[in-house]
């Protein structure tokens, strides 16, 4: 059923490419997050990883279901019935999982960049996105802990720790900023009031935020994405692996219920 | 609903002194008989308790291949979270991995009491000196299998488990009630994903048979050969209740009906219920098989354990570093 | 002076309580390198249900144990401290019978009052 929500055409097309790109997002990281379960550093460490992982499921099936509202489309048919090159998660989730202090700085600069696109979707005029953001983020402020936690005791673990953290940021940080890749359609989402400032802005206060931590334990920020414009669209083998797992039993009948 | 895990707290190392076996005044021999007329009187034993050393001995052997078979058991099952065809399904089998996970750290922290560090029972795992059960050294070939293992190897285990509630071990009493209260959705799950198949296309159908057909044998050798009550020592120390024949019909009672009713055929022509002797007749398993898996040679004993080295090297960088200490061998 | 602490796991005693007014009682451990992953984990193994509204994390070794019998199961008499000490049945069917009334049973303007008091 699609809801109308009374949204003047052009302003619900880019309403449909953020709801999209944030279920892409928390989709994406969520598998690669999955991954770790069974097999983490630490049993207890297993358990609180992947409870982190279905959390961020949790939060794409949210994010779809709420597309699904406005398009008509089912939910699972929305994540898992299209190509590779249909998703639009950021670069920054493209990765695969690779080892624990690439996970770890992935998690925590996705995270805090997350942290504030939702802040400035909190009071969103589109009403059930700011319903839906206000359980995230409440949500969110577990996941935040425990990578912050995790990035100052790798950091702080001299040396192999340290090596390892700082050689993840380093490959990471040209792609750290595409969580802001700007939308398309994203003026207009910022004049009805649905996104409350634009990308860019959100890029800036983002990186701001990380300095007093990076500071402190003396890691590298990251800069600007490189070419942005690839920043949401470019997917690597990575991904396209994944696409090939998420998809093997579905694709057997995607039109039969599971 | 309530956690039936709501006993007083249990505290080791002490010794709990005014029970006889653990007054040092007697002889060894009087402690024995003391622990032996507690024990047989439906009594407790915890972590700081004086003990035997058989029944010590016995207590580790099996929590502790309890808890190897929640770590292997991990394995089948995980290769399929990423391919869960639905969200909700994803969610689901995460969830119950996960569970499996959080399993293996309740069971490894009560034998840890017991006195043996986590690193040396993985060591001891890896090398093939402690064992796994059965159904674990199995390959899965597709989201039937992702089916039939939620409902029906769950199922099975969890008969065994709930005869383990009130095991004479306090620790693993504990911590068996509350496996149990957390396996009962996974039954729910596994059973919830087979009705779908059934319901679904021929195809769908299909998948759910054919892992039947492959996993009935490993199922009924799960619980293990008939053996005398009275020759069972951990039946006499009441570390356990039920035999295993006990267990498996009592699995039969309960899941050859439910199995019948989807209209799956259950491998197995000579099963039948005997009402004259009130009790399951089935081919008997082959228990030779069951021998070569569970010393693993199974079809995927190796590439299981070898898969668990692989990972605890590749992570043994992160004990260190949050530890501090340099990795032992296995860690 | 006071040691500093190599990092290494231990064990962490977590108590839940499971709906608001219920006691906190035992659930089991952990083993965390330090109290801030103890708080994660404890959480994650007793408390990612749901089935929790608080949750206790204490270290162990912090933990004092009290079992000394003697201390808590002094052999003298205290039945003086306990309702059970207080038996008065033979005595009250004496003074009833003395005084003529039977028994007093629950009716209008009457409530039953505590058991034995």
């Amino acid at each position: 059923m699609t809801l109308d929500h009374g949204l003047d055409p052009q302003v619900r097309e880019g309403l449909e490419g953020l709801l999209l790109a944030m279920a892409d997002d928390e989709f994406v990281i969520g598998y690669w997050d999955s991954e770790w379960t069974g097999i983490a550093p630490l049993l207890e460490e297993d358990v609180a990883m992947s409870s982190i992982a279905q959390d961020e499921i949790g939060h794409a099936r949210a994010f779809y279901s709420l597309l699904g509202e406005l398009n008509g489309r089912d939910p699972d048919a929305i994540a898992y019935d299209r190509p590779p090159d249909a998703f639009r998660h950021c670069r920054l989730v493209d990765h695969p999982r690779t080892d624990w202090a690439f996970t770890i700085a992935r998690r925590y600069l996705y995270e805090t960049a997350d942290a504030v696109r939702l802040a400035a979707l909190a009071d969103s005029t589109f009403v059930p996105l700011a319903g839906l953001v206000a359980k995230i983020r409440r949500e969110e402020t577990y996941h935040l802990a425990h990578a912050e936690g995790w990035l100052r005791r790798l950091a702080e673990a001299r040396p192999e720790g340290r090596t390892r953290l700082v050689a993840a940021l380093r490959v990471l940080a040209p792609d750290a900023a595409t969580v802001f890749t700007p939308l398309a359609g994203e003026p207009d989402l910022v004049a009805a009031g649905i996104l409350e400032r634009p990308s860019a802005a959100l890029a800036d206060e983002w990186r701001l935020g990380l300095q007093p931590l990076f500071d402190e334990l003396r890691l590298p920020i990251p800069g600007p994405a490189a070419d942005p414009s690839t920043g949401r669209t470019a997917h690597g083998d990575g991904f396209r692996w994944l696409w090939g797992e998420f998809t093997a039993v579905r694709n057997l009948d995607p039109v039969a219920t599971w | 609903m309530t956690d039936p895990l709501a006993l007083d707290p249990i505290l080791p190392p002490r010794e709990r002194t005014h029970l006889p076996h653990n007054d040092a005044r007697l002889s060894h021999d009087e402690r024995y008989r003391a622990f032996e007329a507690h024990v047989h009187a439906g009594g407790k034993i915890e972590a700081g308790d004086w003990m035997p050393d058989e029944y010590r001995e016995s207590v580790l052997r099996f929590v502790e291949m309890h808890a190897n078979s929640e770590l292997m058991g991990v394995l089948p099952e995980r290769e399929w979270i990423l391919r869960a065809p639905t969200l909700r399904r994803k969610l689901a089998l995460t969830a119950k991995v996960q569970d499996e996970v959080g399993h293996a750290q309740l069971l490894y922290r009560v034998a840890e009491d017991l006195g043996k560090p986590r690193e040396a029972m993985f060591a001891d795992l890896l090398a093939g000196r402690t064992k796994f059960h059965n159904v674990f050294h199995y390959p899965t070939h597709s989201w039937g299998d992702v089916g039939v293992i939620a409902w029906l190897v769950d199922a099975a285990a969890i008969v065994a488990q709930q005869a383990l509630r009130d095991s004479s071990y306090g620790p693993y009493a504990r911590t068996m009630r509350k496996i149990c209260w957390e396996e009962s959705v996974h039954i729910m799950h596994g059973r919830d994903v087979v009705v779908t198949l059934v319901n679904g296309t021929a195809e769908q159908f299909d998948l759910v048979q054919e892992a039947l057909d492959r996993w009935w044998g490993p199922l009924m050798q799960m619980h293990g050969p008939r053996t005398p009550r009275d020759k069972d020592r951990d039946i006499y120390w009441r570390i356990k209740a039920k035999t295993g024949e006990e267990l498996r019909q009592e699995f039969l009672g309960i899941y050859v009906d439910r199995i019948r009713e989807l209209g799956l055929v259950i491998p197995d022509p000579d099963l039948r219920y005997d009402e004259a002797e009130s009790t399951w007749r089935y081919a008997e398993p082959d228990w030779q098989e069951l021998r070569t898996v569970v010393t693993n040679h199974g079809p995927r004993s190796q590439a299981r354990l070898d898969f668990r080295r692989a990972n605890l090297e590749e992570t043994a960088w992160v004990r260190r570093a949050i530890l501090g200490a340099p990795a032992t061998a296995a860690a | 002076m006071p040691t500093r602490r190599k990092p290494h796991l231990e064990p962490y005693e977590v108590f839940r309580q499971e709906k608001d007014g219920d006691p906190m009682r035992h659930g089991g451990s952990v083993m965390a390198p330090d109290p801030e992953l103890a708080l994660h984990y404890a959480r994650e193994l007793y408390g990612r249900r749901q089935e929790s509204t608080r949750l206790w994390i204490v270290r162990r070794a912090d933990i004092g144990v009290l079992d000394d019998p003697d201390w808590l199961q002094p052999p003298l008499d205290r039945s003086f401290k306990k309702p059970g000490g207080y038996v008065m049945r033979e005595k009250l069917d004496q003074a009833r019978a003395r005084s003529g009334q039977a028994k007093r049973v629950a009716g209008a303007g009457r409530s039953k009052g505590p058991e034995g008091g």
